[in-house]
């Protein structure tokens, strides 16, 4: 019997606990009673964080496709295979015809290596993964306003706050360990906004439960700045000393009377003053938010505003306070700080910058380094649809699920000259594949993952992987030696750090020896560093905030005639992202078991629609069939749909419009209609 | 009664793994403490109740039931060795003989009792709480008790293999300290067993309202962890995974605070929210097993109530019912 301190694989809270393995299997899961943010305790996929490790769909051996089926094949035949192909496609049309989508669940050593592997054995810049689909508009808009696109404060924050704003979170659901310390606080007298029209498990302890209309969260944040400023609330002092550019964003709130922000929000008016009046008179105060902020065509302007709403009434560089963005993924966090992105090096060191790409090239020992940013991920889905990107290499990712507008996303693969996925089970993604290669899961290798609040936390092996599965980091540095590049021998995850901590001004002082028990915040700049907490202390990183004001757009689809409701997807408590893990743990599969819509009585009424029965949602792209969920949880008008399901999938429907400035997708808002399945 | 110096800990343990799998407590590397095997770790028997349930020794949060394929339907192999598990603090032997009991009656849970079945109990109890705070001396209802006096245990052993076990360790009689314990031990204030005694009563008169449970449900975010770390929850669930020609069943702790728990396989609930479930939870504790089986099942060990990151276990509601609708 063997106890293994581990970090959890689902959410970005970073439980940690220990795996318990008896004769090399899992047998089950005990929490670290010290750890600082789950403190003994653990949500419901934690404690079920074993139970798909050994299940029998794992695959065990590399698969290659040979008339038409994906069959079994050696490594080196597989590996071989991967590295002519994508060198064949860059031979045919270009360095930058293929893709390497990179993974939040893998660790910051393997999301290092791909990058590296990218960049320096195949000579592009297109390496991007799954924070494009969920926080990219938040390492846009925060590092444009702070300097730094992170979390601001700590999870212990929560403990110290006055008033929390929850802004576009479920966060008992998604952030379990997060959620239940905002709801502790909440009893203890913490004041608690929470602005999210699903009748979410905080809002029934919030102060305020403000359900405004989805994709309206720029007009609700201008008007309740508008209400601040008007009123005399906003912190000068904070403003003169710490900010620019305020008066740009007084007078782009200014037009953003409470009444105005009620026709577009469909709030009353009164209730955005109240929610004003009660933020800035409360310090201090926390903002957290996430994906109903981020996954916008606006999104980016979204997180401005939050930016904005915080830097004005003074919450940001204390403790308790800041604006606080939970990262999904359990090393999404750290899949962007490893520079798994098309525009930076680790530690978001510009690619355009040539001393920048002068100092990777030296230390990656080779003579230069590509120069323009690549693709993001949705871009190059897009490119691929129209037949310019030409090869894929996916590690550890699901986009046939998880990308908006599945058929465009089916459309895309198919186009490929060659597509490898590096997974663990064998996705809907990997079954396109012409070549899959099997890699461990997380229980079964070592490495680092960094939470939501930046600590980067030690992921340790507990048992062996199954068949001749191998760890992401040994099939990446063997890809590498593949292509004859050199410079991927490691003994191990350490010396990977080692060489990220060399590079990398705000990881310098990550070690694996300073690793124990609980981690380390960044920045970390040197060994003798203690780690940060609390960001933008005594100036932000950029050095004043800035206000950047912006002007509000609405959604890319609005309801219609033909399709009169709004769709809005998320995830459900029990379920991770596609599924491809939670579905195959006993319990959790069993508890969503089944594709479904959440529907509004009024609605279901309406429609002739009973709770439980299949029915029909269609949008301009695509339609399925699900169960309806007749519930108050949603508002009427709007419907919810997860998307974890294959069978009912709802990135069928959405719509793959891209901000702008971060190419998130509108996830949150597309016009469907519904009617009972026939 | 024996006695065992501080000193003398780790080589009586090792000495014991030749006959046995030797669980007892250790503290890992993190500070916590958890059921390990002598050498792993560094022994942590003091320190009151582990985190988890020493009674996983026996019911693991997941195993094997039986394999079948074309050789037939193979049970998992026995251990090589009986157990001997540490760790069992007083309370915590009164939920082992509340299980074994239940798995004992009716159909026998041969899985339970593979396990089970000549395994050796040691409990812990003196001043080895929390902060080495006293645990009243059992007295019995295990093999051997290791009881806490200062910089020594006092070792009294209760079954025939108990004496055998601490037979080897020099005798302190006679020798007033474990009396002492006793006595120190039965003066103290026992408040918790009076709230849960008097929640129980509400429950039983039915004199807590839904609205009550209401409240409760809505904190409660289904992390299970209640029932997970209960010494006296037994529900599994059972799944089987197909490998190749093999088939193999296991079974794993489940959680009555689930909606999968109860459902229909028509798809309708009767505990379909959270109100109902924690209701059910806590009225399945303090008022269906007294009437079961005669007592409470909740002997007050407390886990629940440290791994709930919402504070709604079991002594937390029972507090808020005593003081909410007790009397005044």
């Amino acid at each position: 019997m063997k106890r293994t301190l581990t970090v959890c694989p689902y959410c970005g809270t970073g439980c940690m606990f220990y795996l318990v393995s008896d004769g090399g299997r899992l047998i089950g899961v005990e929490p670290s009673s010290t750890h600082p943010v789950s403190r003994g305790s653990l949500c419901v996929k934690g404690w079920n964080a074993f139970a798909f490790v050994h299940h029998p769909d794992r695959l065990t051996t590399p698969l290659m496709r040979r008339g038409g089926e994906l069959v079994p094949a050696s490594w080196d035949e597989a590996l071989a295979t991967v590295v002519e192909r994508l060198k064949e496609v860059q031979r045919r049309h270009g360095a930058d015809a293929v893709m390497f989508a990179s993974s939040a669940k893998a660790t910051n050593e393997e999301n290092y290596l791909l990058m590296k592997l990218a960049r320096a054995a195949f000579g592009t810049n297109n390496v991007d993964h799954c924070a494009r689909l969920c926080h990219s508009s938040t390492v846009f808009g925060l590092g444009e306003a702070f300097g730094s696109g992170a979390m601001s404060n700590s999870i212990d924050c929560v403990d110290r706050a006055g008033l929390i704003l929850v802004i576009g979170s479920n966060t008992t659901e998604q952030h379990p360990l997060i959620g239940s310390r905002i709801l502790a606080a909440a009893r203890r007298g913490t004041r608690l906004i929470v602005a999210d029209n699903r009748r979410i498990r905080l809002s029934r302890h919030a102060d305020l439960h403000l359900r405004h209309k989805n994709g309206s969260d720029v007009a609700l944040l201008s008007a309740m700045m508008q209400v601040i400023i008007a009123e005399g609330l906003e912190d000068r002092a904070f403003i003169e000393q710490r900010t620019e550019n305020f008066p740009e964003l007084a007078a782009a709130v200014a037009p953003w009377t409470p009444e105005r922000a009620a026709a577009v929000t469909g709030l009353e008016a009164a209730d955005i003053v109240a929610a004003a009046r009660l933020f800035a008179g409360v310090k201090p105060a926390m903002i957290v938010y996430s994906m109903g902020i981020t996954q916008h065509s606006h999104g980016v302007d979204n997180v401005r505003c939050c930016a904005a709403l915080a830097m004005l009434t003074g919450n940001l560089g204390r403790p308790g306070a800041g604006v606080n963005p939970l990262r999904g993924q359990n090393n999404v966090q750290g899949g962007c700080d490893m520079g798994a992105l098309p525009d930076v090096f680790s530690g978001y060191q510009r690619v355009a910058d040539p001393a920048l790409r002068g100092k990777f090239a030296a230390a990656w020992g080779v003579a230069e380094l590509p120069e323009s940013p690549g693709l993001p991920l949705t871009r190059a889905m897009d490119a691929a649809a129209a037949e310019s990107l030409k090869g894929m290499f996916v590690m550890g990712e699901n986009p046939m699920l998880s990308d908006p507008d599945q058929a465009h996303a089916r459309h895309a693969l198919e186009n490929l000259e060659f597509l490898a996925v590096q997974d663990i089970f064998l996705t809907e993604t990997a079954a396109l594949a012409d070549v899959v290669l099997p890699a461990a899961c997380y229980a079964e290798k070592d490495g680092t993952f960094t939470n939501t609040e930046r600590r980067v936390q030690r992921v340790r092996k507990a048992v062996e992987p199954p068949g001749e599965a191998r760890a992401d980091w040994e099939i990446i540095c063997a890809l590498a030696e593949q292509a004859g590049y050199p410079g991927m021998r490691y003994p191990g995850p350490a010396e990977v750090m080692d060489e990220i901590a060399s590079l990398t001004p705000s990881y310098g002082g990550i070690a694996y020896d300073r690793l124990d028990p609980h981690g380390l915040q960044w920045p970390c700049p040197d060994r003798s560093h203690p780690g940060t907490p609390v960001l933008h202390l005594e100036r932000f990183t950029r050095g004043p905030g800035r206000f950047v004001p912006v002007a509000y757009r609405p959604s890319a689809e609005s309801p219609d005639a033909e399709f009169p409701f709004v769709l809005t997807t998320g995830r459900t408590y029990f379920h991770w992202h596609t599924g491809t893990m939670t579905r195959r743990s006993h319990l959790l599969d069993r508890e969503e078991a089944t594709a479904f819509v959440e529907l509004n009585p009024q609605d279901a009424a309406a429609l002739g629609v009973r709770d439980g029965e299949p029915v029909s949602v269609a949008s301009r792209r695509g339609q399925i069939t699900v169960r309806a969920r007749v519930t108050e949880m949603v508002v009427p008008g709007v419907l919810f749909i997860p998307f974890h399901f294959a069978e009912g999938a709802a990135n069928a429907l959405t719509n793959n419009a891209l901000d702008p400035e971060s190419s998130i997708p509108e996830f949150k808002v597309c016009a469907v209609k519904i009617g009972r399945a026939s | 009664m024996r006695v065992l110096a501080l000193e003398g800990e780790d080589e009586f343990f090792a000495a014991l793994e030749t006959r046995y799998l030797v669980r007892l407590p250790v503290l890992l590397a993190d500070g916590s403490r958890a059921l390990g095997t002598p050498g792993s770790a560094p022994l942590a028997l003091a320190g009151g109740a582990l985190p988890a349930k020493p009674t996983s020794a026996f019911f693991p949060h997941s195993g094997p039931l039986f394999s079948a394929g074309p050789e037939g339907v193979l049970l998992p192999p026995a251990p090589p060795k009986p157990l001997f598990v540490a760790g069992f603090t007083p309370r915590d032997l009164d939920c082992l003989r509340f299980i074994d009991r239940f798995f004992a009656d009716g159909m026998l849970d041969d899985v339970y009792f593979r396990l089970r079945k000549g395994a050796v109990i040691a409990a812990v109890s003196g001043y080895c709480g929390a902060g080495g705070a006293l645990l009243a001396p059992a007295g019995g209802g295990c093999d051997l008790e290791f009881v806490r006096d200062a910089d020594r245990w006092l070792v009294v052993p209760y079954s025939e293999v108990g004496a055998a076990l601490c037979s080897g360790l020099p005798d302190t009689a006679p020798d007033e300290a474990l009396q002492r314990l006793k006595r120190e031990g039965a003066a103290l204030p026992d408040e918790d067993r009076t709230i849960i005694r008097e929640a129980s009563r509400l429950l039983r008169e039915d004199l807590v309202p839904d609205s009550f449970w209401a409240e409760i449900g809505d904190r409660c975010i289904a992390c299970t962890g209640c029932n997970l770390a209960c010494p006296t929850c037994t529900c599994f669930g059972v799944q089987d995974w197909r490998y190749g020609q093999e088939v193999e069943r296991g079974r794993m702790w489940d959680s009555c605070q689930l909606s999968g728990f109860m459902r229909e396989a028509s798809g309708h609930n009767p505990l379909g929210s959270e109100a109902l479930r924690t209701r059910r939870r806590i009225h399945h504790k303090l008022a269906a097993d007294v009437t079961r089986w005669g007592e409470i099942s909740c002997f007050l060990c407390g886990r629940c109530d440290a791994v709930c990151p919402t504070g709604i276990g079991m002594l937390a509601v029972a507090g808020e019912m005593v003081e909410r609708f007790g009397k005044s």
